[in-house]
Parts: structure tokens; C-alpha cells; sequence
């Protein structure tokens, strides 16, 4: 996409469709002003997805955020700590399967 | 010297909000800076999931509790483009001009703490918060309340504004003009201000598009990008307006930005004041989004004043199936480890400070 002149990342996020996840890319291009949206699905068991953060340095925060909020494990990059710090990895605030009332502890 | 770690925060005066780092130090030299965030996380896309669309307002309002009004504009500016209401024209240039006021109050905020911050106290805060009071006592009177509006309905307003309204704004936007046109001597001559801020967490163009930053940190940095300009929402193709870029990308071109840009809102409001047509601004409330969502995902852009807000909706009949934000401050705050590395420790607060970044909306 970079080599397209779509140099600058918007946004990385997700969306959880329950049978399947959709991860979104919002990348731009400055010099013509242009948008573009790319929708990657990926499967609901193991979701996965290939890290764009040597590409786009941008990504590195989005894609912590997202691995965090909906437990989709990017691969091909370094194992950094989580973003936010708030859930221990086994809930995933943003999914749709995530249980209300539950009391979740924070991790520290 | 062996290499020291400091902790910062997560209350700390110099990290607006509740905002932890972790500092690598050379003696006064910075090796390595590591945000840690997540202490104001509400959770607040999962909450609006839950929300019906009428009710989602105050949660978007909350993001920036400094520029409530933009952040609401957007989410109701996305809820309007899934029903495909049209918003009236007098609501539309109305709309402008209280989103530039409120950028104006934004700006004139940051400046003034900003300022704070790096060590000159309180002269330019105090006058900073003159200002700015005179601004929220206008929304106040269009509103009925001063900082967290929710006055934005379906194509309009809750209500038509007062009668006394564009003569009001020539009034305010002529005494902002005289007040901010002198902070630049008072600041440009303060030996304080310019010591710490020329050549100060300076990033290169390439690393500014590299790393997403968004909106003044961006412009500082030499880019032309304003969403004003290239996705056009409302009446602003139809404003003459300058956006402001500077090409060193310091914490002074920062500054400078920011500073022009005020100055570029109160053209922006004379020439929306002066084009108003007469007429009904009030809208409808804002209402469930039937089988009449057209297209399954709605993407709106509007520069906010600190860069661009992306809300990317997925709606659904009673609440949006998901809804997704993205925060220009976030984006801005990501690429500090890379802007601090190598400043002395004592300039940390004035690189966050010139981020202009706010917690609640990056931690959401």
C-alpha cells in the first residue's frame, strides 16, 4: 500500500462480526489527498494478523490497542507490553462476547 | 554515567491528566522515554455500543473535556450522514463558527498552560484564561451551559441562537484579535519561552508522515494537511481561510502554528458571521437510525483542534454496532519517545506540553 503513496496511517482498529473478526486500516495519502480503507478479514478461532509497524511506525500503538482490546495477536513483531495495561490477557474488553458485571481485576 | 530510570506521574503537573512515563536519563541526557497510559480508560467505544444514539452525546462530549463541541459535532455529524439528514443551512454556518470559537478556547488554554508549564508563570495563563472565559460565556448563552453543550440535534440545534448573536460574535472576535495579536511580541521577546522551546523535541517531516501525528504537530512539521481543506465538511469550502505550516518542527513552530491558526478561526468566524442567511437552525432529536442506514459503515472526518478525529461507525437500528475513534492526541503522544530522545530531562515538559495531548481522549 506504501509503495501505492499512501504514506500516512490513520487509524488501526477492528470489529468484531462474531464469526469473524474484521481488522481496518485507514491509511492516506497526502500528496493527492486521497483515502483508502482495507478490510482484512480474519477468522474468529486464533485470530491473527501480520504486523504493518516496520512499514508504518505509526502502527505500533494501534496495533497494541487493538491486540489488547479484542485478543487479535499480531505477529512478525517484537513481544512489547500491552498499551493500556488493564485486563490480564483472557478478556477482551471490545468483543462482543465480553460479559458485563463480571469484577475484573486490575493487572499492575 | 550509568544510566538512571525515573518515574514521572501518574500525577504530575507537567502531564496534563493522568499520564505515567518512564525515563531513561543520561545524567540530564534522555535515553528513553515509554508512555504508559490507560488511567483514565473508561471504555468508552464499548459504552457507546451499548448506548442508544441519543444518548451517546455526553459520552463523546467527555473525550476532550477542553473542545467538548468538536468531539459531539463529529459523532453527530456521523449520525446524520447514516440517516442522511441534511443539517439547515443557517445551523450549518452557525456550526463553524462556534467549532472555530471552541478551537479558538482550545488553543488559547493549551498556550496558556503550556506556558505555565516551561516556567513562566502565570502572566500569559491569566490572560489566556481572560480570553478564553469571554469565548465560553458566548457558547454559554447559545447553549445554556459552559462547557459541556449537547446542543447539537439532527441537522441543527436544540434551539435558535439569541437574537443579539452575529453582532455578538464581530464583538468577541474583534477583542480576541486585539487581545492574542499581542501575546506574540510578550512571548517572542520572553528570553524563558524561546530558550525552551526553539529547537526543542524537533521532528523531521519524513518522521512527522511516518508516524501518523496528527493535526498542529503535523502542520508544524511542514505537512499541508487539514481536514478542513481536503475532506470539506459544512460550509468551510466556502471560507477563505489560510492553513498554517511551519517547517522546523520544534516545539516553537508548534507554538506558531497553533498561535496562526487562532488567528485564521477568527477570519473564519467574520466571514461565516457575515453569511448566515436568516432562518430556522433548530434540528430534530436525535432519533434511532431504522432500516434507512444506507451504507454499512460510515467514516467522518472533521479537524478537531488537536488534528484530525476519525469516527469509523458500524450502524446498527438502536446503537451503533461499533464505533470506533480515532484520537488525534493519542497519535501525537506515540511519537514523543522518538521527538525526546537526546533533550535534556528538564525539556520533557515542555515537548508534552507542546503535544498538546489529553488523556481522556487518548485513553478512552
Amino acid at each position: 500500500m506504501k509503495s501505492k503513496g499512501f504514506e500516512y496511517l490513520k487509524k488501526i482498529t477492528a470489529v468484531d462480526y462474531t464469526d469473524h473478526f474484521e481488522v481496518i486500516y485507514l491509511v492516506y495519502s497526502i500528496k493527492e489527498g486521497k483515502d483508502e480503507i482495507i478490510k482484512v478479514k480474519v477468522p474468529a478461532e486464533s485470530p491473527e494478523i501480520q504486523t504493518v509497524v516496520k512499514r508504518y511506525p505509526a502502527a505500533d500503538w494501534y496495533e497494541r490497542e487493538m491486540s489488547e482490546m479484542f485478543g487479535i495477536k499480531i505477529t512478525g513483531r517484537s513481544a512489547k507490553r500491552l498499551l493500556l495495561e488493564l485486563w490480564n490477557g483472557s478478556e477482551y474488553p471490545l468483543r462482543k462476547s465480553f460479559t458485563w458485571g463480571k469484577d475484573y481485576k486490575r493487572v499492575d | 554515567m550509568a544510566i538512571m530510570r525515573i518515574n514521572v506521574g501518574p500525577i504530575h503537573p507537567g502531564t496534563h491528566g493522568v499520564l505515567r512515563l518512564v525515563v531513561d536519563v543520561d545524567g540530564d541526557t534522555i535515553k528513553d522515554v515509554e508512555p504508559h497510559i490507560g488511567f483514565l480508560h473508561r471504555g468508552v467505544e464499548k459504552l457507546m455500543e451499548t448506548r442508544m444514539y441519543m444518548q451517546n452525546p455526553s459520552y463523546t462530549e467527555k473525550l476532550d473535556y477542553i473542545a467538548p463541541l468538536s468531539w459531539d459535532d463529529l459523532y453527530v455529524n456521523s449520525v446524520e450522514k447514516a440517516l442522511g439528514v441534511p443539517v439547515k443551512e443557517p445551523a450549518q454556518y452557525e456550526r463553524v463558527i462556534l467549532l472555530e470559537f471552541q478551537r479558538i478556547a482550545s488553543h488559547l488554554l493549551w498556550l496558556g498552560t503550556m506556558v505555565n508549564d516551561i516556567g513562566q508563570l502565570f502572566t500569559i495563563f491569566m490572560w489566556c484564561f481572560r480570553e478564553r472565559a469571554k469565548v465560553l460565556k458566548l457558547l454559554e448563552d447559545v447553549s445554556g451551559s459552559r462547557m459541556f453543550y449537547v446542543n447539537l440535534r439532527l441537522g441543527g440545534f436544540n434551539k435558535n441562537p439569541p437574537p443579539d448573536f452575529a453582532e455578538r460574535c464581530h464583538q468577541l472576535a474583534d477583542y480576541l484579535e486585539s487581545k492574542i495579536t499581542g501575546y506574540q511580541d510578550v512571548l517572542d521577546a520572553d528570553s524563558v519561552f524561546m530558550e525552551r522551546t526553539r529547537k526543542v523535541g524537533v521532528l523531521s517531516k519524513d518522521d512527522a508522515i511516518a508516524h501518523g501525528v496528527a493535526g498542529p504537530v503535523l502542520r508544524a512539521s511542514g505537512v499541508q494537511e487539514d481536514a478542513r481543506r481536503s475532506h470539506p465538511y459544512y460550509v468551510y469550502d466556502k471560507m477563505d481561510f489560510r492553513v498554517p505550516v511551519k517547517a522546523n518542527g520544534d516545539a516553537y513552530d508548534r507554538y506558531r502554528v497553533r498561535y496562526e491558526e487562532m488567528l485564521e478561526s477568527i477570519r473564519i468566524i467574520r466571514q461565516a458571521v457575515d453569511a448566515m442567511p436568516e432562518g430556522d437552525a433548530t434540528g430534530m432529536p436525535i432519533r434511532l437510525i431504522g432500516p434507512q442506514a444506507k451504507p454499512d459503515t460510515i467514516i467522518m472526518q472533521e479537524e478537531l483542534p488537536r488534528g484530525e478525529g476519525i469516527i469509523y461507525m458500524v450502524p446498527d437500528k438502536q446503537r451503533p454496532y461499533r464505533i470506533a475513534m480515532r484520537s488525534p492526541a493519542f497519535a501525537n503522544l506515540a511519537v514523543l519517545p522518538k521527538i525526546s530522545k537526546g533533550q535534556r530531562f528538564a525539556d520533557l515538559f515542555s515537548i508534552i506540553g507542546s503535544l498538546d495531548v489529553i488523556m481522556a481522549e487518548i485513553d478512552r
